[in-house]
């Protein structure tokens, strides 16, 4: 009996859930989990009436669900954090082109698909967090440097299985080639101070405690340090200094987070307005002082805390380069033993 | 050739239906060698296979060592504190494996608080010291045996109180002193529940995500999630998966087989309870010592830590959304609690009440899910939702001319069949130490005296079974509520749960404040342990 009333139930939830999906809404996949962007959504449905339905998950899950829903999917938007995520959904098929002025006119064009298939909303950087020591020497300007002889045992980065360091791989090999990229990942993990573990913010805590003296991370988790209700966390990030490396044939290793629209979105006129609100002026702010991101608008200033780290010289590669390059970075980091 | 029953037919149907999403995954396996895979055969392989099976060992004699010695001692003996730690040794169970990992990095690991403390304390540095990183996989196994006990405790206590009275006064008359009692009678008699519970306790260990990732151990699963998410290979990644799966089962198998010829099921002639013996002395603080330490170490320890963060960030996240989603966490983790022991009991009492090996065989086919990462099981549901729902609408489109649109996708129907997929093996196992209590002389006097077989169950099964129904419904709602990636893969727009809303603030580095999520979900596991211990005492 019991099964039976149960069964009732979730056969009622159901057709409750799928009614639920009536029009003035736009309906996200996103991969970002940023408090800022629940604010970000409410100040859209009160500008515009227009009601945001959220999943939140891994960008491979969210596009994996959109190809398999197919035609059906309710999907409108996919927001991730990674060009590379981005460049999966193109080619898995999942987005559309849009042709939208806004959108030409506020975001660059190599942060964004040159078939307009997806858009670049923020960006951050991937760069090295030195002790005060090791920043008073010149033994890292480069990203080059990280696997330089002299920087033995200095090197403290996390594993492999995150996306942020495939990402940096993707643009070494985007640089210099697959062979090369091999000798260097070879050259950082025989110059890691410790196998490879923890987050971004261990590794900075790491260096603060005298283990290694060049750490690796996303300049928003800097940010997110600095505040942070973890005295260990705001004590580590005062003992560095934010330093951008560069590539020696270009700059420092920038990513995206982005959004698209997707093939088969049911409200396709909103989801082209919802990514245009997240180009706009009041979005890329927030997203700016929310998020420690950087903007993609020109003439929106980053926080106080951000632009104190120093101004730096973006690299210019496609965002798309980071996309196509991915297997092959994951493929270096098994051979080089870089766990 | 006998009429398959009703009832057969039912569970075999059933458990297809849990399976399926299991066997699109295991299909991979015969999809021809990718250029992908003859890499990761080239480089990798070897490590996932090597620490998987280390972990698999690992965890097995951990738990076993931990869940058995405590659940004997408490049940055997009266000693200082025996009726706390009673209910106290349960606890570890209420706390997400994840958080605990995570603590304890924080405190052990080469820039721990702990460890620099010490540090400063001898005036010495890292470099200069024999310094055992906690940060490995040795480390990942010790903190996954330290929440993972319980199980082991769980089950064998359950079963030694039931069981072990009359044998020990047997052994007693045989003139056995008490460690002979222990090893020669109580251990061998106690292996089926040991193994059931150290099994689950190897399953959930295995298909770790959150602590191997953090410790950078590289395991099947993390390797699945790097072939799938990073090299775009959902087949490659279904072939690891696969392989886990043959790994568990041959273990499952393996035990059986060994076991085959010997009879487990109870004579049951007379149930009596066990008289505790008291200790005094050393033997007394030897006990509570033995009790105490995987109680401190797995529960109180980051159980302290939590309360101290909680304590600084309740204000700021607890807010009308919060409300809403411990509502939708407390709604479906309940509900599907329930339908999942439901199923559970039928499968068991299917392959009980008919003694073949098929039936037998079925059930521990819909277990199946329980060794594979959520997130896997969850494309398999994709897959196998997307498959369903694209029929009907073919169905309507070419009929009616309407579309219907996603039926079961995208709704919470997947969900919640996504933890019955994952979690169904534990209400099993629970059932399975339950029913082989249950002398079968039983069974034969239900028989003979003509009752029919619905009168058998309600009149004689269901009240024996009780206990065991009980425990299966508080383990599988704590396994629900601190279930993660299938959670997010499946779930329907604006639905969030605990677990969810821990792990978005983990994410943007407010571990302090993910401590607030986590306390709701240890609190709604502590009481759910609390009632489950008080249910065995009351046995």
């Amino acid at each position: 009996m019991l099964k039976k009333v149960i069964l009732k139930s979730i056969l009622g939830i159901c057709i409750l859930g799928s009614s639920l999906l009536a029009s003035g809404e736009v309906n996200v996949y996103s991969h970002r989990h940023y408090d800022t962007d629940k604010q970000l959504f409410k100040m859209f449905e009160e500008k515009t009436g227009i009601k945001v339905n959220v999943v939140k998950a891994k960008a491979s899950a969210l596009i994996k669900r959109m190809e398999s829903e197919g035609k059906n999917s309710p999907a409108d938007v996919l927001i991730t954090v990674d060009a590379g995520n981005l460049f999966q959904a193109k080619s898995k098929n999942v987005l559309q082109p849009i042709h939208s002025e806004v959108l030409n006119k506020n975001i660059p064009a190599n942060l964004r698909d040159k078939d307009n298939q997806w858009f670049g909303l923020t960006k951050r950087a991937r760069v090295a967090l030195l002790s005060f020591d090791e920043a008073k020497k010149s033994d890292i300007k480069t990203y080059e440097d990280l696997a330089d002889p002299k920087n033995k045992g200095k090197v403290v980065i996390r594993s492999s299985n995150n996306i942020y360091n495939q990402s940096l791989m993707a643009a070494v090999i985007e640089h210099h080639g697959e062979a090369y990229a091999l000798a260097w990942a070879k050259g950082v993990v025989a110059n890691m101070a410790r196998k490879p573990q923890g987050n971004d913010r261990a590794q900075v805590v790491s260096v603060a405690n005298g283990i290694g003296s060049i750490a690796i991370a996303n300049t928003y988790y800097i940010g997110k340090m600095v505040d942070n209700k973890k005295e260990d966390q705001r004590a580590a990030i005062k003992k560095v200094k934010v330093f951008f490396p560069t590539f020696k044939d270009g700059g420092t290793h920038i990513n995206v987070s982005g959004a698209g629209v997707a093939k088969f979105a049911p409200n396709k006129a909103n989801a082209v307005k919802f990514i245009e609100f997240l180009a706009s002026a009041d979005a890329q702010e927030l997203f700016a002082k929310g998020n420690y991101e950087y903007p993609v608008l020109a003439g929106i200033k980053s926080s106080d805390l951000v632009t104190s780290w120093g101004t730096f010289k973006a690299d210019t590669i496609s965002m798309n380069a980071l996309g196509l390059n991915n297997k092959a970075a994951i493929k270096i980091f098994d051979k080089a033993g870089w766990k | 050739m006998t009429k398959f029953s009703k009832l057969t037919i039912s569970s075999v149907l059933l458990a297809l239906l849990i399976c399926i999403p299991a066997i699109i995954i295991l299909s991979y396996i015969f999809t021809p060698s990718s250029e992908i895979w003859l890499h990761l055969k080239e480089t990798v392989l070897k490590d996932y296979i090597f620490n998987s099976l280390y972990i698999m060992i690992g965890v097995g004699l951990m738990t076993t060592a931990i869940g058995f010695t405590t659940a004997y001692i408490t049940t055997m003996y009266k000693f200082s504190f025996s009726g706390f730690f009673h209910y106290a040794l349960i606890l570890p169970f209420a706390i997400p494996t994840y958080i605990v990992a995570f603590i304890y990095a924080g405190m052990f690991d080469m820039t721990g608080t702990v460890t620099t403390f010490i540090l400063n304390l001898f005036g010495k540095k890292i470099s200069e010291i024999e310094f055992y990183n906690i940060m490995s996989i040795e480390g990942a196994i010790i903190v996954m045996s330290l929440v993972l006990y319980p199980y082991v405790y769980l089950i064998t206590k359950t079963y030694l109180r039931a069981e072990s009275a009359s044998v020990i006064d047997a052994a007693k008359t045989l003139g056995l002193n008490s460690w002979q009692i222990f090893y020669r009678v109580v251990l061998p008699l106690s292996r089926p529940a040991i193994v059931a519970g150290a099994i689950l306790a190897i399953m959930e260990a295995v298909s770790d995500f959150g602590v191997v990732d953090y410790y950078g151990v590289s395991t099947f699963v993390t390797g699945i999630f790097r072939t799938w998410f990073g090299m775009g290979s959902v087949e490659d990644a279904s072939k690891l998966a696969a392989m886990l799966m043959t790994f568990i089962f041959l273990l499952i198998f393996l035990e059986r087989f060994q076991r085959r010829n010997t009879k487990y099921k109870s004579s049951g002639k007379d149930f009596k309870p066990i008289s505790k013996i008291k200790l005094t002395g050393s033997k007394n603080i030897f006990a509570f010592l033995t009790c105490f330490m995987p109680f401190f170490f797995g529960f109180l320890l980051p159980f302290i830590q939590m309360c101290f963060w909680f304590s600084i960030s309740y204000e700021e996240i607890i807010d009308e959304d919060f409300f809403i989603l411990l509502k939708q966490t407390l709604f479906i983790a309940v509900g599907t609690a329930v339908l999942i022991t439901t199923l559970a009991l039928l499968f068991v009492y299917n392959a009980r009440r008919t003694k073949t090996k098929t039936t037998d065989n079925i059930t521990q086919v819909a277990k199946l899910g329980y060794s594979i990462p959520g997130a896997v099981i969850a494309v398999g549901i994709l897959i196998a939702f997307s498959f369903f729902d694209n029929s009907i609408i073919y169905i309507f489109e070419t009929y009616f001319d309407i579309n219907p649109g996603l039926i079961v996708g995208g709704t919470v129907a997947a969900v919640v069949f996504g933890y019955t997929v994952r979690f169904i093996a534990i209400a099993i196992n629970n059932y399975e130490s339950g029913f082989s209590k249950i002398p079968t002389t039983y069974d034969d006097a239900i028989k003979t005296l003509h009752v029919s077989e619905k009168r058998g169950f309600t009149t004689v099964f269901a009240p024996l079974l009780k206990n065991a129904t009980f425990a299966a419904f508080i383990m599988v709602f704590i396994e629900i509520i601190k279930e993660l990636p299938l959670t997010m893969i499946l779930r329907p727009f604006n639905f969030d749960t605990l677990a969810v809303r821990s792990y978005e603030l983990t994410q943007q580095g407010q571990v302090v404040e993910s401590s607030v999520p986590s306390m709701f979900i240890v609190f709604l596991g502590i009481i759910s342990v609390l009632l489950l211990a008080k249910n065995m005492s009351k046995d």
